[in-house]
């Protein structure tokens, strides 16, 4: 098998565990066996079985019907996180590497300033600010991605403004949002597509982190962050409660991260 | 050189002083502070919480307090806690050795473990070692750190009874932390070093040596010259990850430090700690990527006319 072969055969892997996860997660009313909140005390550390085929929660409550909805709310959370963080990051760092010496500059000594915080410390700081919620996860995990997505942005729009053809159409006189449109967004579309992966992956792994922590609001919510919470005070004895929202959140990282390292290998990231 | 490394470390303190006044502002700007969190709590009245926010500082315009904070800062008093008194500095001092040990462990075996796997992954690309190394290093991209702590406690503790699980402060207790941390550090650094292998083997310089007959061990000597200068990048990078993983491994495992004087404090709105913690980490953060970035210089000639 080739390098093409790998590629293809890590790009359908990636896909087909993608799709999976998200068609779980969309079709949960349907699938679940149970109410993802519902709590029966008798059923309490009920090992996996027909009825309950992930086990039972120390509540009582079926893990397998709350990994499915806790799908839709960590990827929820997750796809909100990537837009906060991927929008203003995306048009700060085009701004700084299109919009002349004085812009860039100041954009990125604020950029800097922001990543002179590691991002999860930087999001429990802005969390300590806005309060509990998920909403207000999504928002301080985001905002401590947009520096990076920001840096990453400026660096190819800089590189790409060198190319020949760039310089060749300015030197044509074309407008400079023109050359923007039709020159310098097609150019560094793939490498920014393959970081914007990444930052997904990140968004749910520091968005569960936090809602691990017990900043995501709703303690009862099926959520992947929250059941790993709850795991903590009773896997010893029952540890099945830790292992399919575990599996779930890593499955659909894997996959991502699968992906985005696919798209980096793409021919124009080279 | 030694303009460009004191230049770098200015750079550095300059842009963790701006992070520390940014986060200042945004930290005294919002509604509800620690007055708020404990006394309206309790039942106080509207006068009582007045005259206890006056006490503290916190009716004064924001950049009187500004002053003041600096003044203090650059003596060492980052202020006094809002909920017990207690002064920041001390209550930094006495989680700090906690959190240190903790993160300087966890960096030493994510080091190790990240070189040998980007070794691994690098030069055996298509062997079974190689593949091992790949797999385990997108395991640790993959995996939360929290849920691979409580996968190792039910396996060392539980399980096998070999290892205390939380809490405790001895060398024992330590293990499985610092195993866990420094597993999901090794990750981004393997992955680096095998992807800087790859693209060294790939060079001109490299296929002349084996075209010259080169002995195999000499031509692998060739690459890793070149090819583990990234790590000095990626291990600095990497240091942000474990401040932040630190206060995850913290809470998982029961253990003192940072983290948990840094998540109380968030619970308790006690804003002189979060802004005490916030800062020390910034300024951790810069400075150690500030000392990367010298050290590049110094052992990568090729960079060294840009600086």
């Amino acid at each position: 098998m080739g390098v093409n072969g790998v590629r293809h055969g890590r790009l359908c892997l990636a896909l087909l565990l993608l799709a999976g996860v998200v068609l779980l997660s969309v079709l949960a009313p349907w699938l679940a066996t149970h109410d993802p909140r519902r709590a029966v005390p008798a059923d309490q550390f009920a090992p996996p079985s027909g009825e309950h085929l992930f086990g039972t929660d120390l509540l009582g409550r079926d893990v397998f019907s709350r990994t499915l909805y806790g799908g839709r709310r960590t990827l929820g959370v997750a796809a909100l996180t990537a837009l906060i963080a991927l929008l203003p990051g995306l048009l700060i760092g085009m701004a700084a590497g299109y919009g002349g010496r004085w812009l860039d500059t100041s954009l990125m000594m604020v950029m800097d300033a922001l990543l002179a915080f590691p991002s999860l410390i930087l999001a429990l700081a802005l969390i300590a600010v806005l309060g509990n919620g998920v909403v207000q996860v999504a928002l301080a995990v985001g905002m401590a991605g947009i520096p990076a997505y920001a840096r990453v942005t400026r660096a190819a729009v800089l590189e790409a403004r060198a190319l020949p053809f760039v310089e060749a159409a300015r030197a044509l006189g074309a407008r400079p949002m023109a050359i923007l449109w039709r020159h310098i967004a097609p150019t560094v579309a793939p490498p920014l597509l393959a970081f914007a992966g990444v930052t997904l992956s990140w968004a749910i792994l520091n968005g569960a982190a936090l809602t691990f922590l017990g900043f995501g609001g709703d303690i009862a919510a099926p959520d992947w962050g929250i059941m790993l919470a709850d795991a903590r005070a009773s896997f010893r004895i029952a540890p099945w409660v830790a292992l399919a929202p575990g599996v779930a959140l890593s499955v659909t990282v894997y996959a991502i991260n699968l992906l985005a390292g696919v798209l980096a290998e793409h021919p124009a990231n080279r | 050189m030694v303009i460009y490394a004191l230049r770098r470390l200015g750079t550095a303190l300059a842009v963790a002083w701006l992070a520390t006044s940014a986060a200042f502002v945004v930290l005294r700007v919002v509604p509800g502070d620690a007055v708020d969190a404990t006394l309206a709590r309790a039942g106080a009245s509207e006068e009582e919480l007045a005259v206890r926010r006056a006490a503290l500082g916190l009716a004064d315009p924001l950049w009187q307090q500004y002053a003041v904070y600096v003044h203090r800062a650059v003596q060492g008093d980052l202020g006094r806690s809002l909920i017990t008194g207690q002064s920041v500095t001390e209550m930094i001092g006495q989680q700090l050795g906690a959190t240190v040990t903790l993160a300087l462990g966890a960096l030493a075996l994510g080091i190790a473990l990240g070189t040998l796997l980007g070794l691994a992954g690098g030069l055996g690309p298509g062997t079974w070692p190689g593949n091992l190394a790949e797999a385990l290093a997108s395991l640790a991209l993959s995996t939360p750190v929290y849920w691979t702590a409580t996968l190792a406690i039910y396996l060392f503790t539980v399980v096998l009874g070999i290892l205390p699980g939380t809490g405790g402060d001895g060398f024992r207790h330590l293990i499985l932390p610092v195993m866990v941390l420094g597993f999901h550090t090794a990750g981004s650094i393997a992955q680096v070093t095998a992807r800087s292998i790859r693209q060294t083997t790939a060079q001109g310089f490299v296929q002349t040596a084996r075209a010259k007959g080169l002995p195999e061990r000499l031509v692998v000597d060739h690459i890793l010259r070149v090819g583990l200068l990234p790590i000095v990048a990626v291990v600095a990078l990497q240091v942000g990850f474990l401040l932040g993983g630190t206060v995850i491994t913290e809470t998982i495992f029961v253990r003192r430090g940072l983290g948990r004087l840094l998540l109380t404090a968030i619970n308790n709105r006690d804003f002189p700690v979060i802004q005490g913690v916030v800062t020390l980490t910034a300024l951790t953060y810069s400075l150690v990527n500030a000392l990367a970035d010298v050290v590049y210089t110094l052992v990568d000639p090729r960079v060294r006319g840009e600086a």
